[in-house]
């Protein structure tokens, strides 16, 4: 059996009074492509959010390479996301002053790289994922698929061990969607990087290769997620 | 479109556009409040010098009673009137400052209200109507304040003195043109802020232009200081009336002001290209693009404070020139053999004095101001901010953009700022000399004065130099940029709770 490179055990999570996660438990490998899939307001986002340490559960425990990440404060979990972790979300994480290869560099210039280095490797991962023509070019002048790939490329630019993807292709249409996930999914695959991917599409929940489906805060023992035959 | 629709467009929202209205509302009542205490001081008669058929000094009645010379020298009485204006323009900066609170949410409605037909002129209108309206409740506001304060503070003292001329009121077109002024001044200062902002049925864009500023600003200044000087020059070789001398000195001092705070945006971008160009870390690299991409930004929070410092650059440099005169007077007395009067400059001293008092309140409120804008920024770049933290962008990088974004710009405009209102005094007086006249007397004092053998005395000569003032600078400089520290700090505090994560979910 593979060993686990991240396990979540018995997650609970509360609004307030409403409960978000009731006990969840997922396992992820190395090199693995998990779906969490389910209705809106499931938990999906939030089982995420825990699992990338954004969030703190309120029990349970996350544990990463042999580490039980829910107990770090928040500046070493900061600290994990910026370098162990890559984050995407479905928009608004592209800083819109900044070029694409500015953009994509940040995290590195943010672990201590020099600019010239950052802006080398923002360069490779653009031309990585197709998109090194809008290096210099603001957000605002890209398209959405453009602007998603160099969101995926600054998400791995610092080759993170789990990707962390809510609804990544949530904002594209069908052909740019399928194009950026063919993208992550290449990517990954190279590096071997794991990948966590919410979704409440059918499509790009089929690219992973197994799918957790949460139903009111907890895992649906049946199974039968989106992408289901 | 009615009145009555534009009117309840204009006030429909949430609450933060009820905060928007009732911080605009208060600024105005503040600066409706300061206007009619200037149309109150204009209102004041006496004082003026007189000469009666038989040639006899006197001087007019009216203003004898009051307490202050400020308001019993009708030379002076302008003086009061102009700071009191002054301190009328951060208010109306703050005002117009609101505008911009709580715009994601009133973008949203606009764009929506332009959805619903509206063209893009209406869809302005109805934003700008918004704040006229807020406008013209706070001069309500204003003026039942002034009604009440005017109870409050007739207090006359003995011999029927009055500290305040509380026994004057003003005639009724000025006192309703400063009533109004208040919300067509705020009206045009958020047309201003709308410039550049397309409301379009999809969203509000803000138009950036592809070319940085350019410097010409600086041109606007020299040319300023050279008219400031322009009266003192002419006035040497031909007579000019008051009203011409002072018109092209005003017209002088505004054009500086103008430059300046037009120059900002200039120095704001400039500024931010330096730290792109050269900062290393990832905190210049944001905070110098966010300059470089709005310079503007500058322009637009620090308007206010920068024209306030101005003019406390001036008023430092004209305190300086009279506490120099002083001086030169008192050696002057005492090389003639006569006592220091300690009285000589004391009085334009303290009313400079007073300038730099209105000055003062006019840094605080203009960081009222700025606290809005800062805090609007913030909330306006919540998404950004919560996707960089969640991505493990730490707190005090964000926070240090945050710092550099206030304080590149902030430091060298100051410097400006400063130095072009004190170089306005100085370029006109930077000596004082006392005394080097000559008096002519008879040797014989009994002989006829028209045709005696004459004696010519020559008094002596006192020059001084007018000292730059750098304590007061340093003070005026220090202090503002603490304020603006503390603004920056409050600011962290919203930055603090836009990072929380559900703003990226957030549509």
């Amino acid at each position: 059996m593979t060993t686990p490179l991240l396990t979540a055990t018995g997650i609970t999570k509360d609004y307030g009074a409403t409960p978000a996660l009731r006990g969840v438990d997922v396992r992820v490998t190395e090199g693995e492509i998990v779906a969490v899939t389910g209705p809106s307001g499931c938990g999906k986002s939030t089982l995420l959010h825990c699992l990338s340490g954004i969030l703190r559960a309120d029990r349970g425990s996350v544990i990463f390479r042999d580490q039980d990440i829910g107990s770090w404060s928040e500046a070493a979990r900061s600290r994990l996301r910026r370098t162990e972790f890559g984050v995407l979300f479905q928009f608004g994480q592209m800083v819109p002053e900044l070029t694409a290869a500015e953009n994509v560099g940040l995290p590195l210039l943010l672990a201590g790289s020099g600019r010239r280095e950052a802006r080398q490797a923002a360069l490779d991962w653009l031309d990585r994922f197709g998109v090194a023509d809008v290096a210099d070019q603001m957000p605002g002048a890209m398209s959405g698929g453009q602007q998603q790939r160099c969101a995926v490329a600054r998400a791995m630019v610092t080759r993170p061990r789990v990707l962390f993807a809510d609804e990544p292709t949530g904002a594209l249409d069908q052909l740019n969607g399928e194009q950026v996930m063919q993208a992550i999914v290449r990517t990954v695959r190279e590096e071997g990087t794991s990948v966590v991917l919410v979704t409440h599409e059918a499509p790009v929940a089929a690219y992973a290769d197994r799918e957790i489906v949460l139903r009111d805060g907890a895992v649906d023992p049946t199974g039968l997620g989106v992408a289901a035959p | 479109m009615r009145p009555a629709t534009l009117f309840r467009l204009s006030t429909a929202g949430t609450r933060t556009d009820t905060l928007r209205t009732v911080l605009t509302g208060t600024s105005a009542a503040l600066a409706g409040t300061v206007m009619l205490a200037a149309v109150t001081v204009a209102a004041v008669q006496g004082g003026e010098p007189l000469e009666q058929p038989d040639g006899t000094a006197w001087l007019a009645p009216g203003a004898e009673h009051y307490t202050s010379p400020l308001l019993r020298e009708p030379g002076l009485r302008p003086g009061v009137i102009f700071g009191l204006l002054l301190l009328t323009l951060p208010v109306l900066a703050l005002a117009g400052q609101c505008i911009r609170l709580g715009a994601p949410a009133r973008d949203r409605r606009l764009a929506a209200i332009r959805l619903a037909g509206a063209t893009p002129g209406q869809a302005v209108l109805i934003a700008v109507a918004e704040t006229i309206v807020a406008s013209i409740l706070g001069s309500a506001a204003g003026l039942g304040i002034y009604l009440g304060l005017r109870r409050i503070l007739h207090e006359p003292g003995p011999g029927g003195s009055l500290r305040l001329p509380t026994d004057v009121f003003p005639d009724p077109v000025p006192l309703v043109a400063a009533l109004l002024a208040v919300p067509v001044l705020a009206g045009l200062i958020g047309l201003i802020m709308m410039r550049g902002v397309a409301v379009t049925p999809l969203g509000v864009i803000r138009r950036q232009r592809g070319r940085g500023p350019r410097p010409w600003p600086g041109l606007a200044i020299a040319v300023g200081i050279l008219l400031f000087n322009v009266p003192v020059w002419l006035s040497d070789r031909m007579v000019l009336s008051g009203y011409v001398f002072g018109a092209l000195m005003l017209a002088g001092a505004a054009l500086v002001m103008v430059g300046v705070v037009v120059g900002t945006g200039w120095i704001s971008y400039t500024a931010g290209w330096l730290l792109h160009r050269f900062g290393r870390g990832p905190v210049t690299l944001l905070a110098g693009r966010r300059m470089m991409a709005d310079p503007w930004n500058g322009s637009r929070t620090l308007g206010a404070l920068l024209g306030a410092t101005v003019i406390g650059g001036a008023a430092m440099g004209y305190h300086a020139l009279f506490v120099t005169q002083g001086r030169a007077e008192d050696r002057f007395s005492v090389l003639i053999g006569m006592p220091p009067d300690p009285e000589h400059a004391a009085f334009y001293v303290n009313a400079t004095r007073l300038v730099l008092i209105a000055v003062g309140a006019g840094v605080a409120v203009s960081a009222a101001g700025m606290l809005v804008a800062l805090a609007e920024s913030v909330v306006s770049r919540r998404r950004t901010y919560a996707a960089l933290t969640a991505a493990g962008t730490p707190g005090r990088t964000l926070a240090g953009t945050l710092l550099w974004q206030t304080l590149a710009p902030l430091v060298p405009a100051l410097g400006l700022a400063v130095v072009s209102g004190l170089v306005l005094v100085r370029s006109l007086y930077h000596e004082v000399t006392v005394g080097g006249g000559t008096t002519e007397t008879c040797t014989d004092p009994a002989a006829d004065p028209d045709t005696c053998a004459r004696t010519v005395q020559t008094d002596p000569v006192v020059t001084l130099p007018v000292p730059v003032p750098w304590e007061q600078l340093m003070l005026l400089c220090g202090g503002t940029v603490l304020t603006m520290l503390v603004v920056a700090g409050i600011g962290m505090l919203v930055l603090r709770g836009s990072t929380d994560l559900e703003e990226i979910r957030a549509v």
